[in-house]
């Protein structure tokens, strides 16, 4: 593929890294010296300039590109770079790096024309959540006001979910409501027949209602699972995110925030959660509301130094599991040394998720083999289709598969008997190449 | 400028409120006022009663308005800070224009504080009484009793949905909440506005409640219910006022039309904003998951299960008697609407004391009812815990929620203060009346009565105990007592804040 990174710091050099071996790759930074120290170490092509412009994007040749990774610190300078990458060349997949909540909800509410969004403060909260034993799902896509989700669990090691996990689909406990929708492993995307299984190391697509989404998260994360409650220390965007994903997976929460509003703010926004205006570094308060409980502990101040401080006094005081989030590359030796348990390096963790989307099947099968994609398509059933009036299990096999049915503003997720009826929207799974076939179907 | 003149300018401050607009607005108000009028004229006319006073009355009425408002014309602009002076004045002023008739034509309120206790008691519905025979009034002064009730309310409404919030007083963030949605907000920008969609409901619902009191009579389920009372008794209902045309109160009448009359108590005591929500938007569940909605109640089913259990325990009453009884009783009180069913003075201690704390709840804010108010108390228990927890975990940052929405600390400190300044108010009502009593009383007014009475009128309820009970009046008061009455009835009514503020300082200056 040819790739264009736009951004020549932390981000994009790792992105760089991972990615130069198979790709031609154009970076694209306004930095002379950043540029050529990455010339110097990697086969790359470099353009001195700014990324958000339209000329410097065309003159490098955005339209020849299968993929742009925006990846600079600011957020608004990779949409726009995006945005113009998009206009001149309609082909090009995009992935921009946001420390913006608020861009990732537009992105999923399908209102920015960007083909993926990655958060740093969300990838690092997945990070550490994953690390604590509790895979949280992540939404790819929301269909019928939230009832219908489409939602993707990285499979763990030792997953609670036995039943599940590990043997053939036809004989797994798939928890009511959901489907399973295809199952990547590697570079691999794999159809869910009843042969196949899901196997550690996967990640899973599931279509649901939110109540299965649910269930499937608790069957996905470990058996082994290491807390029932963990302080965060440090209430920014990062600490928010991190409590948010562990509340849902039914984890008690303590905030920890020095900064008087914005530990309201973090009350306010997330009332499960117990917040404390104090700092980490706070020997007495540590003592008084027995820190040392807690069965781990993540600190996620911006400040490495203190992060380091904190987390050493934490353990100190009796917390056997610390999380840190670092920040400088160099830190995390420091914190090795220290015996902090482990160090989460934001940016490491935006660049891994950025390649691995472009090592996604989904997006390699565009580039690669054209038109073998698989989408997701909410079709209307029309009142003529000869679909109509069958049940399920009789339906024709053909590697779509119907996730869930809207009917009367009502999600239905179908079993074997159930019928389609005009006027049902359908939510279906299926490869590109049948996109017409289904839709010609209904 | 002289040493001397700047001197002097410095004592004597201006008054920075703008008084002639406060008055021109009042002046307005009373010149419509005039035509509530019409309404017991038309009765006069219709049962051959003396006609007069009330031409009279509207004369006054209608003079008085286009007067102050001809001496106050060209100040048209009524901002934040006379909004208190006009609410207050409102009241004092609508309560003179209804005593007018009472001096003129009835007898028994021929003393001016008798007229305007009873004038006070209807506009601010709260239902205390100085006549000592009801039924010898003439069907108009009656009706007109009754009917002031009906009009206090309509005042009620507005000023607690409209006014109140915009005047800051009764918590602003709290009244959004309660304002019927965010479409309807925006709809309803001016106080005119919410005012109109909210008397359409208090109107419909009077109806409502005529019709069904009537239908009680056809049936002959209560030949006693006629049109006349079904009307008479409706206009002081819905306010949670608690006028009767009867000696004997609700007693009078049949099963049937004391049910449905608490069935309407409790209605009434709901917020009108969220009734609203309910009957026209259709949003049930949005109601039925309203907090205030919930502690209302379920205080108003404890006090309802106590008085009951007591009743039945003492054998007092039995049967669908003693459920209905304490329903409408705990109901009446809790509403404060004041209504009776029975001489509940006669019953036990306990259920005397279950009544008395009734009174301090009060129907929900925004609805027609007076008192503390079930939100009011229900943050007051959320700031308590949350007091308590804080004590031992100092750090903890914990907000407060009121249906799921947070409250700034501003609006809880709102809370907290008129929490305080109402039973501030109580005791120095109290105080005062048991002193009084004790001065002219000659020991025939109990302490418990006293402080009774500064409840039922702070709370707008009506009935106190003892002499002041149900059946009783409070004519045997002193006119000190009396006045002391007034000012808790016309205090309690406006929520306190408007009032209070007038006495302060900074209010007048600066």
């Amino acid at each position: 593929m040819r790739i264009f990174v736009v951004g020549a710091g932390q981000v994009g050099t790792t992105v760089v890294e991972a990615l130069h071996d198979e790709h031609e790759l154009t970076v694209i930074d306004l930095d002379p010296t950043r540029l050529d120290t990455l010339g110097n170490r990697y086969e790359i092509v470099s353009v001195e300039g700014n990324g958000a412009s339209r000329r410097v994007l065309a003159e490098a040749g955005i339209t020849a590109a299968d993929l742009l990774i925006a990846a600079t610190s600011r957020d608004e300078v990779n949409v726009v770079t995006s945005m113009f990458a998009k206009r001149l060349s309609p082909e090009t997949k995009t992935i921009v790096r946001t420390t913006n909540v608020e861009y990732l909800e537009l992105w999923q509410e399908r209102e920015l024309d960007i083909d993926f969004v990655v958060s740093t403060e969300l990838e690092t909260a997945h990070a550490i959540s994953r690390i604590i034993g509790v895979p949280a799902a992540r939404h790819t896509d929301v269909f019928a006001e939230g009832q219908v989700q489409v939602v993707e669990f990285d499979v763990v090691a030792n997953a609670a979910g036995r039943e599940v996990v590990g043997r053939p689909l036809r004989a797994a406990r798939i928890p009511a409501e959901s489907k399973v929708a295809s199952i990547i492993r590697g570079e691999r995307m794999i159809l869910p027949r009843g042969d196949e299984s899901i196997e550690p190391g996967d990640r899973v697509v599931i279509i649901g209602s939110p109540e299965a989404a649910k269930e499937w998260s608790r069957l996905m994360a470990s058996r082994t699972r290491l807390v029932d409650e963990v302080v965060v220390v440090g209430g920014g965007q990062t600490g928010a995110a991190v409590t948010r994903l562990l509340l849902d997976q039914g984890i008690a929460v303590r905030v920890v925030e020095a900064a008087p509003d914005r530990a309201r703010e973090v009350a306010e926004e997330l009332p499960e959660a117990r917040v404390f205006h104090a700092t980490g570094t706070d020997p007495d308060f540590l003592e008084r509301e027995r820190i040392g409980d807690a069965g781990a502990a993540v600190f996620t101040m911006p400040d490495d130094a203190k992060n380091l401080y904190a987390a050493t006094l934490a353990k100190l005081h009796g917390v056997s599991f610390t999380i840190a989030v670092v920040h400088d590359p160099l830190s995390a030796e420091v914190f090795d040394q220290a015996g902090i348990e482990v160090a989460v390096n934001p940016r490491t963790v935006t660049a891994e998720e950025i390649v691995r989307f472009a090592h996604d099947p989904r997006i390699r099968q565009v580039a690669m083999l054209e038109g073998d994609r698989f989408e997701v398509l909410d079709i209307t059933v029309r009142s003529e289709s000869a679909l109509c009036g069958i049940v399920f299990k009789e339906l024709p096999m053909t590697g779509s598969l119907i996730g869930a049915i809207v009917r009367d503003g009502e999600a239905i997720f179908p079993h074997g008997d159930d019928r389609l009826e005009p006027g049902d929207r359908a939510i279906i799974f299926t490869e590109s190449a049948r996109v017409q076939q289904v839709e010609r179907a209904l | 400028m002289t040493l001397a003149a700047r001197k002097t300018a410095v004592r004597r401050p201006a008054i920075r409120v703008d008084v002639g607009a406060a008055l021109n607005l009042v002046g307005a108000q009373m010149r419509w006022f005039a035509l509530a009028f019409l309404f017991p004229l038309g009765i006069a006319l219709g049962y051959r009663e003396t006609v007069w006073p009330w031409l009279a009355a509207l004369a006054v009425a209608a003079a008085s308005g286009f007067a102050l408002e001809g001496v106050t014309q060209g100040k048209e602009r009524v901002g934040l800070r006379e909004g208190f002076l006009v609410v207050a004045l409102t009241w004092l002023l609508g309560a003179l224009f209804v005593s007018v008739p009472y001096l003129l034509h009835e007898p028994q309120l021929r003393n001016p504080v008798d007229a305007y206790f009873e004038a006070m008691s209807g506009m601010t519905t709260t239902g205390a009484s100085v006549l000592t025979d009801v039924e010898a009034l003439d069907h108009a002064t009656a009706m007109w009793r009754q009917f002031s009730q009906w009009l206090g309310g309509m005042g009620i409404i507005v000023l607690a949905l409209a006014v109140l919030p915009r005047l800051r007083v009764g918590g602003r963030q709290l009244m959004e909440s309660e304002a019927p949605g965010p479409e309807f907000e925006a709809l309803t920008a001016s106080i005119r506005a919410t005012a109109r969609r909210l008397w359409f409901l208090y109107v419909a619902l009077s109806a409502a409640q005529v019709v069904t009191l009537c239908a009680v009579d056809w049936t002959g389920a209560d030949s006693t219910m006629s049109p006349y009372e079904a009307f008479a008794h409706t206009f002081t209902t819905m306010p949670t006022g608690g006028f009767s045309t009867r000696a004997r109160s609700i007693e009078e009448f049949g099963p049937a039309s004391q049910w449905t009359i608490a069935i309407f108590m409790v209605i009434a005591g709901v917020n009108f904003a969220l009734l609203f929500r309910g009957f026209v938007r259709r949003q049930w569940t949005r109601v039925v998951r309203d907090e205030e909605l919930r502690l209302y109640l379920a205080i108003l089913a404890l006090g309802t299960l106590v008085i009951l259990a007591d009743l039945l325990a003492k054998g007092i009453f039995a049967g669908e008697a003693a459920v209905r009884q304490a329903f409408f009783q705990a109901s009446s009180m809790m509403t404060t609407t004041g209504f009776a069913s029975a001489d509940f003075n006669l019953w036990t201690s306990l259920t005397a004391i279950v009544l008395v704390a009734l009174m301090f709840v009060g129907g929900s804010a925004g609805s027609t009812g007076g008192a503390i108010k079930p939100v009011r108390i229900l943050l007051l228990g959320r700031i308590l815990r949350r007091e308590l927890d804080q004590t031992v975990h100092r750090e903890a940052v914990v907000p407060i929620r009121f249906n799921r929405r947070v409250l700034d600390e501003r609006t809880l400190r709102g809370v907290s203060v008129f929490v305080l300044l109402y039973l501030l108010v109580f005791a120095v009502g109290a105080l005062l009346l048991v002193v009084e009593g004790a001065r002219t009383g000659g020991g025939s007014v109990s302490p418990f009565e006293a402080i009774a009475s500064a409840a039922t009128a702070l709370g707008n309820v009506g009935p106190a105990f003892g002499e002041f009970g149900p059946m009783g009046s409070f004519e045997p008061m002193s006119h000190l007592a009396k006045s002391v009455m007034i000012v808790l009835m016309w205090m309690g009514r406006l929520e306190l804040l408007p009032v209070v503020v007038l006495l302060t300082r900074s209010y007048w200056r600066a």
